[in-house]
C-alpha cells in the first residue's frame, strides 16, 4: 500500500509544472485522472517525450470541453474529487463550469488548487508565462551567471519542477488542514512567487543590507569558502563541448584545504601562508582557480573525485545525463533508473526516474507508463461515477469522451 | 514559531535538519506546524553561514538563518549530559514528525530507532546525500558538489564558460521540499492507518529528478528532431526546444520566445519589419519546422538588440508572449505586481523578505516571526513538563 491511496484527483494540468505536481501525487499512491483531450494532444503528441516524462501513473479521461456533455461530466467527477487542480490561466475551469466557486458548493470538501503563473489576482496575472520567464523576473537568471553577463541562467526549467513540487506540498497540507476544518478550500498557487521564494537570501540581503547580488559564477557567495569551482578534467572522449569532463571541488573549512593540498603534493604556490585562511583564499581565488584546473587537467574526472573525498575533500564528477544513466554507482545500487514494464500503448518502452522518497512500510514503486489519450475512460466513468461500459461506449461514439 | 492558522497548525514537528533538509522544514513551519529546532548550547552551526545583517542589535545575525529557520522555535540542548538527551527524547515523544538529516545534531540513528519503537505512530523523515549504502554514501557533498554530481551542473553554463551551479542553495531547496513532500504522505497514512513509519530521501536522486531534459533526452533521444546524441550541451540561454532563449536587449537580457502563439510573434516581427524571410510559404511544411525555428530566434535576436527590456516585456505580454525581463534583484524586490498582492513579508524588523509561495483560502497563513532561543528554550522545557532545576 501506498500513503495516497485513498486520494482522487481530477488533474487539468498541462505542459510541466502542473503534471510534475500531480505526478509526485500518483507516485505516492493517489488516483490521478488526467484530463485529457484528443483536440488538445494533437500535434503535441501523447507519446511526446515531454508527456511520456510527466505523465506516468496516471489515468486518462478524455473530454472534450467545447462540449457541454463533457463539461457536465467533469462537473459530476469534481463532486467525486478530493483535489482538483489546474495550471491555466485564472478563469478557463471557471468558464468550463467546474470553478471552485461552483464544486464547492456540492463537494464542501475539496481542495481545489490553481496554479497559475501569476497568482489569481494582481496586475500581471493575465501574464503567460514559463519557468525562464520567472527566472528572469525573479531574479534567478541575473544570479546564475559569470560576472558581467546576465543571459546565461539555469540551464533547465527549475522553477516548473519547484512549482509542481509546492503544489503537492500545498495539496497535502490541505488534507491535513481539512481534518481540523472538515471543509476543503481554494489554494492560490503563484509560479512567480514560488519562484521568488528561491532568491530569498539575496532578497533579505537586499532589503537589510541594501545589497544587490550579483553573478559570481562557481564562487561562494556569500561565505567565502575556497576553491569553489568547476574545473577540467582529462578524459574526453572527443574535442566536442558534449564530451568535456568536469569535476566540483568546494573547501568548506581550512582544514579541507590543508588535505587538497596534500592530495595535490603540496606544491610550491599551495604553500603561500596568504592561503592559509578562506579569506585569503577568496581574495586569491582566480590564482587558486588557475593552479587547481592546471593540476585537474591531467587526471580524470573519476580518479580527482576519488582522490579528493578519500582525503576529506568534498569533490564530485560533473555529470552529464549519460553519467547519471549510465555510470553512476549510487543510481545504479538504488535502482533509481527503471525500465517501466508495461509498454506504453504507441513508445513501447518507457522510462521512470523513481520518487526520490522511500518509505519503509508504503513504498512507492509502482510504475506504469503515461495513458494515451481517453485510455482509462471506461474504468474511471465506472469507478468514480457509476457509469456502465455502454454508457461510455456511446460518449466515445458521440466524441464527447474523445 | 508561527502564529498564523495554517493548515498544520495540529501538527508538531522536531526538527533536526541542515542544509539539505532544512527548507522543508521551513515550509512546514511556514504552513503552521509547530516545529521546534534543538540547537547546542555553543548554537546552531547554520547561524554562521551568510549573509549576515550587518547592523543588527548584539552583532551581525545570519540572514541565511532568519530565512531558512524562519517560523520556529528554537530550544537550546546540551547532548553532553543526560539531562538534555532526555530533554530531546522526551521532546520527540510529543512529536507527529521528526525531520532530520543523517549526521545532522542530535540525528543519531539510535536515537531515531528508539523513538520509532516507542511511538509507532511517529514519522521520521531522514535526508542523506546519497542514501544509505553504497560507494558513495559517505562523500562530502555540499551545496556545489551535491549538484555537480546529482547533475544539475552540467546543462548550466555556456560554451565559453565552465559549466555553472545554480545560484544559492537551489539544490538543496529541491532536496527539502522532497522532505516536506514524505513528512506530509506519511503523516496522511498516519492519521488515516494509526501507524507511523520511517522515510529515507537522497539528496542525489531529488535532484536528478528535477532536471527537465536532462534525463528524457538521455532516454528519448532518438525521438527528439533537434537532439543529436543522449546528452545536450551547456549552452548559455537556448532552451532544448531551440525556440525559447535569453537575449541581450539594449539595456538588458531578456527571455524571449514566440511560444505560446507563433502566429502572433511573426504578426508583430513583420510589423516591425523584422522578420526577415519569415512569411516564406516554404516555413508551413512541417519538414521546415526546425529551420522555421532557428530563423525566427535569429530574427528575435537581431530585433530584441535595438529594443529597451522593460516596454518590449510589457507589449509582449499584453500580445499574449511569455516574455520576462532577466533583472537583477532589486528589480525583483521592486516588482510592482508582488506589492500589489501584498507579498512581501517581514523576516526581521528592518528586514523584508518573501512571502508565502502559495496561499489558502480558509487557512491563511504567514511567515512567524524569528525565534528567541532564550524565551524559546522555556516554553519548550516548560510544553515537556521539565520543571526548572531538576
Amino acid at each position: 500500500m501506498r500513503p495516497l491511496e485513498d486520494v482522487k484527483v481530477l488533474d487539468f494540468t498541462h505542459v510541466l509544472a502542473g503534471p510534475f505536481g500531480t505526478r509526485v501525487l500518483a507516485d505516492m499512491g493517489a488516483d490521478v485522472v488526467k484530463i485529457m483531450s484528443a483536440v488538445r494532444e494533437r500535434g503535441r503528441g501523447e507519446d511526446s517525450p515531454y508527456s511520456l516524462m510527466w505523465n506516468r501513473n496516471k489515468r486518462s479521461l478524455a473530454l472534450d470541453m467545447r462540449r457541454e456533455e463533457s463539461r457536465a461530466l467533469a462537473r459530476r467527477l469534481a463532486d467525486e474529487a478530493d483535489i482538483v487542480i489546474d495550471n491555466f490561466s485564472p478563469g478557463v475551469l471557471d468558464r468550463w463550469n467546474v470553478g471552485y466557486e461552483i464544486v464547492s458548493e456540492t463537494n464542501p470538501g475539496v481542495i481545489y488548487v490553481q496554479m497559475s503563473g501569476m497568482g489569481a489576482t494582481g496586475p500581471w496575472s493575465s501574464f503567460v508565462t514559463y519557468a525562464p520567464t520567472i527566472h528572469g523576473l525573479g531574479g534567478l537568471t541575473h544570479l546564475t551567471s559569470v560576472p558581467g553577463r546576465g543571459d546565461i541562467g539555469i540551464g533547465y526549467s527549475y522553477n516548473d519542477h519547484q512549482a509542481g513540487l509546492h503544489a503537492a506540498v500545498a495539496v497535502l497540507a490541505a488534507l491535513e488542514g481539512r481534518r481540523s476544518t472538515g471543509r476543503g478550500q481554494r489554494v492560490d498557487l503563484s509560479q512567480f512567487e514560488v519562484g521568488v521564494n528561491f532568491a530569498g537570501l539575496a532578497l533579505l540581503d537586499w532589503f537589510g543590507n541594501g545589497r544587490s547580488a550579483s553573478p559570481v559564477a562557481n564562487r561562494d557567495p556569500y561565505d567565502n569558502n575556497a576553491p569553489h569551482g568547476c574545473y577540467p578534467c582529462a578524459g574526453a572522449a572527443s574535442d566536442a563541448l558534449v564530451d568535456e569532463r568536469w569535476v566540483a571541488i568546494a573547501c568548506m573549512n581550512d582544514d579541507q584545504w590543508r588535505r587538497l593540498r596534500d592530495v595535490m603534493g603540496d606544491p610550491e604556490w599551495a604553500r603561500d601562508p596568504a592561503l592559509t585562511t578562506a579569506a585569503g583564499r577568496s581574495e586569491a581565488g582566480d590564482m587558486l582557480d588557475q593552479r587547481i584546473a592546471e593540476w585537474t587537467r591531467g587526471i580524470e574526472a573519476e580518479v580527482v573525485m576519488e582522490r579528493c573525498q578519500a582525503a576529506g575533500v568534498p569533490a564530485g564528477v560533473v555529470q552529464t545525463g549519460l553519467d547519471l544513466g549510465e555510470r553512476d554507482p549510487q543510481l545504479k545500487l538504488s535502482g533509481f533508473l527503471v525500465e517501466i514494464e508495461e509498454p506504453h500503448p504507441s513508445a513501447g518502452q518507457t522510462y521512470a526516474d523513481r520518487l526520490p522518497i522511500y518509505f519503509d512500510r508504503t513504498p512507492c514503486d509502482e510504475y506504469r507508463p503515461a495513458p494515451v489519450v481517453g485510455q482509462h475512460n471506461a474504468e474511471v466513468l465506472s469507478e468514480w461515477l457509476g457509469m456502465s461500459e455502454e454508457e461510455t461506449r456511446r460518449g466515445e461514439e458521440a466524441g464527447y469522451l474523445s | 514559531m508561527s502564529d498564523s492558522q495554517g493548515p498544520l497548525r495540529a501538527v508538531r514537528i522536531v526538527d533536526l535538519t541542515d542544509e539539505r533538509g532544512i527548507y522543508g522544514a521551513k515550509l512546514l513551519a511556514d504552513l503552521g506546524a509547530d516545529v521546534v529546532r534543538p540547537e547546542p548550547p555553543e548554537g546552531d552551526p547554520l547561524r554562521r553561514r551568510g549573509p549576515h545583517l550587518e547592523e543588527a542589535p548584539g552583532g551581525p545575525t545570519s540572514l541565511w538563518h532568519v530565512f531558512f529557520a524562519s517560523s520556529r522555535r528554537f530550544f537550546s540542548v546540551d547532548l553532553d549530559t543526560e539531562a538534555g538527551n532526555a530533554q530531546l527524547d522526551a521532546l520527540i515523544d510529543r512529536a507527529h514528525v521528526l525531520l532530520c538529516c543523517a549526521g545532522a545534531f542530535g540525528a543519531e540513528s539510535e536515537r531515531l530507532d528508539a523513538a520509532l519503537s516507542r511511538r509507532p505512530e511517529l514519522v521520521v523523515v531522514e535526508a542523506s546525500s546519497f542514501g544509505k549504502e553504497g560507494p558513495w554514501r559517505d562523500y562530502l557533498a555540499p551545496h556545489i558538489v551535491a549538484g555537480a554530481l546529482g547533475g544539475a551542473v552540467a546543462p548550466t553554463g555556456d560554451v565559453d564558460t565552465p559549466p555553472l551551479n545554480v545560484f544559492g542553495d537551489l539544490n538543496f531547496m529541491v532536496s527539502g521540499v522532497y522532505v516536506a513532500l514524505a513528512a506530509l504522505g506519511a503523516l496522511h497514512h498516519a492519521r488515516e492507518r494509526g501507524t507511523g513509519q520511517r522515510a529515507h530521501v537522497p539528496v542525489h536522486e531529488c535532484i536528478a529528478s528535477c532536471l527537465e531534459q536532462v534525463l528524457m533526452w538521455y532516454w528519448y533521444h532518438d525521438r527528439l528532431p533537434m537532439a543529436k546524441g543522449p546528452v545536450l550541451e551547456r549552452r548559455g540561454g537556448l532552451h532544448w526546444t531551440n525556440a525559447f532563449q535569453t537575449m541581450r536587449g539594449r539595456d538588458g537580457c531578456i527571455f524571449v520566445t514566440g511560444a505560446p502563439n507563433r502566429d502572433a510573434q511573426l504578426a508583430w516581427l513583420i510589423e516591425e519589419g523584422a522578420a526577415g524571410d519569415l512569411w516564406d510559404p516554404k516555413y508551413q511544411d512541417p519538414e521546415n519546422r526546425e529551420e522555421y525555428t532557428a530563423v525566427l530566434m535569429q530574427c528575435l535576436r537581431e530585433w530584441v538588440a535595438t529594443r529597451e527590456v522593460g516596454p518590449l516585456f510589457l507589449e509582449a505580454q499584453s500580445r499574449g508572449m511569455a516574455y520576462g525581463a532577466a533583472v537583477p534583484i532589486e528589480r525583483t524586490a521592486d516588482n510592482p505586481h508582488l506589492a500589489a498582492r501584498n507579498w512581501w513579508t517581514d523576516y526581521l524588523p528592518t528586514v523584508r523578505g518573501p512571502g508565502t509561495p502559495y496561499h489558502f483560502s480558509d487557512t491563511p497563513w504567514r511567515i512567524g516571526p524569528y525565534g528567541d532561543v532564550v524565551a524559546d528554550t522555556e516554553a519548550v522545557l516548560s510544553d515537556i513538563g521539565w520543571a526548572k532545576g531538576r
